[in-house]
């Protein structure tokens, strides 16, 4: 029989050994749990109230932990079905009927949802005492009209076309307890008083995780996973680490490496790329010199090679745009009025009296993109005479430039890189180009009172048709001003794990009440 | 050591009040809304000119400035502007794993550096000597996030050993202990170039005095000589240096919790600054220089308890 024999030194290494291995277990384990999403968000949760929501990663949440009478369908085109209601209808062009399905209980002991709650969120939004910046979701709201404890008819003052697509599904029409919000004062934060939806907000600790959990009181669809954890993580490229690592199950990765993940995913994992609805233009600002001159404008035009711009910022993961409309919305257009001529460039910045060229600037948000973008029309423009300076700025001085209320640094605008996001209605494009968004986001300062008409018919504009035609003649006009080079609407880039399959709407945004186990 | 440590104090006071202004400055000097942010683009110019009214962002800096002190007055930070919340409880929440990971920092720099330092002075001259020289120059010089991400390709991404992102699950010892190895490992490790060198040069100079020559005379064993005798006094001055590196390390936290997705006061700062979230800037630096000024006070009373130099030119 061998004697067991044990150093100090050997106890010492044995009993490190086991340490470092037991630290290292909770990381096998967190691998290995079945129903559990862990998804990352590009931001933290600041505020679940809807009426004052800051940012689209807490739209997803209300997603999960809220009900609507409708909500959207994942998928490829840009559908509704049943959330909350059990049935909806348009009686005429101001008044819509609803009845809700019984038994979707509060959380926190708050009872039964009830119509009088619809009334109480639909309204609340549209006070004008409550100064929600989500008011115009709901500015022709008249009123709710309570006809029974599950029924009731939201009155317009006007018939309103977007109301179907961004604002019925969106969080702005999430239906919130009418005794719990009163009861914390009428608003609240990032802690709901009661919530009801298929999942419950578990925990949230600050820039660390948010857990939501599946509600067991939920009467509807039962989602796949019992629990999700969400970690905001700003950087896509930490977080496109963190699902190589196996940290993460799910993530948007940045669009200049959608190409390369696409070609050579890490394994276990698959990449989906989305068309997106945000719009990237390069604007000139029509009242700086020399850009006041249509003739300069038009050059600019006439000199970006966009698909050129693109591969160089994108590498290839984006196409170029015909306007601010993407396609498969109203109002999309097939092609651009002003195509790639330089020899037509160099001639009109001739006729313009700057046949040796100029210099001026462009600002950019300091994202890798956008510098992409910028040096790719600095290389364009050179090649005509235009002698640009890039100018990068952080988000905070960027996204004040053109606002006459910040200060006077709109005046120095004069060429500028643009991305603006948007819900899938044309009118939310058109919404910042018309006269009185001048000084406030139409920085171009493209003034022009037949497109801020064709805006307000096109919120009314019934007919499919008629409204598609409204829409393409504000791009025209957009474009005919000079002051427009539509780039892309770039693509969203989704990478998740093989035994995750991701619900999507149709521009990549998550629903993850719909994620499975593939 | 009374009057030393009351005059230490109110000077403390004065570096955090005079710190605090000038950051107030900066931060307005430069060009950007909070209100625009917080409100998005979509919200009426009578909304947010009533938000700016109600955060008191329409008042004027020197205003707002006193309104900042005298809150403080209070225990007051003021509330973020994008959700309201108070401050002060913004800070609190992430103070921890921001000390968490510089105390890991420290570990990693105590362990590594000191040894190291002490080993070179004791072999001064030889080739292990020269390679510390070398390793000690070279952690000192390599930038804290080039050092994070490289070890998150090796150990995370290359390796699968260790957690690429985030803090660990609350209440989970193990989970959060693992998540701390990588970045605290890249926060610390240009701390351990700085301690081995200093460690080494007044290892060296401590080495030459009288009674560590006497020590060895009398036949000590050299282990007993070095750590008994010549590494209390060596320690001194790395005190010091460790107060002036826990400031130094709560600045540089902010690119490993960047790299390694961790909350945290820097990533807090990081964040508010872009978008020109005033109250929450002023709030966590306030508190950053204070515990800033507070470590390097603690580390000059330390040294001045452990060293009768100081205790007795103090008494003079």
């Amino acid at each position: 029989m061998t004697r067991l024999s044990l150093t100090r030194r050997g106890l010492m290494a044995a009993t490190g050994t086991v340490g470092v291995a037991s630290l290292l277990a909770p990381r096998f384990a967190l691998s290995q749990e079945g129903s559990r999403l862990i998804a990352r968000s590009y931001s933290d949760l600041q505020v679940l109230d809807p009426a004052f929501r800051l940012s689209a990663p807490e739209g997803d949440i209300m997603e999960c932990i809220y009900t609507r009478l409708v909500h959207r369908v994942p998928g490829d085109s840009w559908e509704w079905e049943l959330d909350g209601a059990e049935s909806i209808n348009q009686i005429d062009d101001t008044h819509i009927e609803f009845a809700l399905r019984p038994g979707i209980m509060f959380t926190n002991g708050f009872g039964e949802m009830t119509a009088d709650d619809v009334k109480f969120s639909y309204e609340r939004v549209a006070d004008p005492a409550m100064e929600s910046p989500y008011a115009d979701d709901w500015a022709v709201l008249d009123h709710v009209e309570v006809t029974g404890k599950y029924t009731g008819v939201i009155i317009l003052k006007e018939p309103f076309v977007p109301l179907w697509t961004t604002t019925l599904p969106t969080p702005t029409s999430c239906i919130l307890s009418r005794a719990a919000v009163e009861s914390v004062g009428g608003r609240f934060e990032a802690v709901p008083p009661a919530t009801a939806g298929p999942y419950n907000l578990t925990s949230w600790e600050p820039r660390q995780m948010t857990v939501l959990t599946v509600n067991p009181d939920w009467t509807g669809r039962v989602p796949d996973y019992e629990e999700i954890h969400i970690l905001p993580i700003e950087d896509e490229r930490t977080a496109e680490l963190g699902l190589e690592a196996g940290d993460l199950d799910y993530t948007w990765v940045a669009v200049s490496s959608i190409k390369r993940l696409e070609e050579a995913p890490p394994e276990g994992t698959k990449l989906v790329r989305k068309p997106s609805l945000a719009y990237v233009w390069l604007g000139m600002n029509v009242e700086h010199p020399p850009f006041d001159d249509q003739r300069v404008r038009r050059a600019v035009q006439h000199a970006i090679d966009v698909p050129l711009v693109l591969d160089a910022a994108y590498f290839g993961a984006a196409d170029p745009a015909t306007g601010i409309i993407a396609p498969g919305l109203v109002g999309h257009r097939d092609a651009n009025l002003y195509g790639y001529d330089p020899d037509r460039a160099r001639e009109l910045l001739a006729e313009a009296g700057f046949a040796d060229g100029f210099d001026c600037t462009i600002d950019i948000l300091n994202k890798q993109e956008r510098l992409g973008v910028a040096q790719a029309v600095q290389a364009l423009l050179a090649e005509v005479g235009i002698r640009v300076t890039i100018q990068q700025r952080d988000s905070g001085t960027f996204w004040t430039l053109g606002s006459e209320e910040a200060g006077e640094a709109w005046r120095d605008i004069q060429l500028l890189v643009q991305r603006f996001s948007m819900e899938p209605d044309p009118s939310w494009a058109t919404a910042w180009f018309t006269p009185d968004q001048i000084g406030v986001w139409n920085w171009e300062r493209f003034n022009s009172e037949e497109f801020g008409e064709l805006h307000r018919q096109g919120l009314v504009e019934q007919d499919t048709e008629a409204r598609d035609g409204i829409y393409k003649r504000m791009q025209d006009l957009m474009e005919e001003s000079g002051a427009y080079v539509f780039l892309t609407h770039e693509s969203v880039g989704v990478l998740h794990r093989d035994g995750v399959e991701p619900a999507l709407w149709p521009n990549g945004t998550p629903q993850f009440t719909d994620f499975k186990k593939a | 050591m009374l009057v030393y440590t009351v005059k230490r104090l109110g000077l403390s006071v004065a570096i955090i009040l005079v710190a605090t202004a000038v950051l107030f400055v900066m931060v307005f000097a430069i060009p950007g809304d909070p209100v625009s942010v917080a409100l998005g683009p979509r919200a009426s110019p009578s909304v947010v000119e009533a938000f700016r009214e109600r955060m008191g962002l329409d008042q004027p800096l020197p205003i707002q400035m006193l309104r900042f002190y005298g809150n403080l007055l209070t225990g007051n930070l003021g509330h973020d502007v994008l959700s309201g919340r108070s401050v002060a409880t913004m800070v609190l929440e992430q103070l921890p794993y921001s000390l968490t990971l510089i105390a890991g920092a420290m570990v990693w720099s105590v362990a590594l550096g000191v040894p190291l330092g002490c080993y070179a002075a004791m072999r001064r001259g030889s080739a292990v000597d020269s390679i510390v020289g070398v390793l000690s120059v070279g952690t000192i010089a390599i930038p804290s996030f080039v050092v994070a991400i490289y070890l998150l390709l090796i150990f995370a991404i290359g390796l699968g050993w260790l957690p690429a992102i985030g803090a660990g699950r609350s209440g989970e010892f193990g989970d959060q202990l693992v998540h701390l190895i990588l970045p605290s490992l890249a926060v610390g490790l240009g701390w351990v170039g700085y301690l081995a060198r200093m460690v080494r040069s007044t290892m060296l100079e401590v080495m030459g005095e009288s009674h560590i020559r006497m020590a060895h005379a009398f036949g000590l064993p050299p282990r007993l000589v070095i750590f008994k005798y010549a590494l209390r006094i060596a320690i001194l001055p790395t005190l010091t240096l460790l107060g002036l590196g826990i400031g130094q390390m709560l600045s540089g936290t902010v690119f490993a919790e960047i790299v390694f997705a961790r909350p945290g006061v820097g990533q807090l700062v990081y964040d508010a600054v872009s978008v020109r979230n005033y109250p929450v800037v002023t709030g966590a630096v306030l508190v950053t220089t204070a515990f800033y000024v507070l470590a390097t006070l603690a580390a000059d009373l330390l040294v001045a308890s452990l060293d009768p130099r100081i205790r007795t030119s103090l008494r003079q």
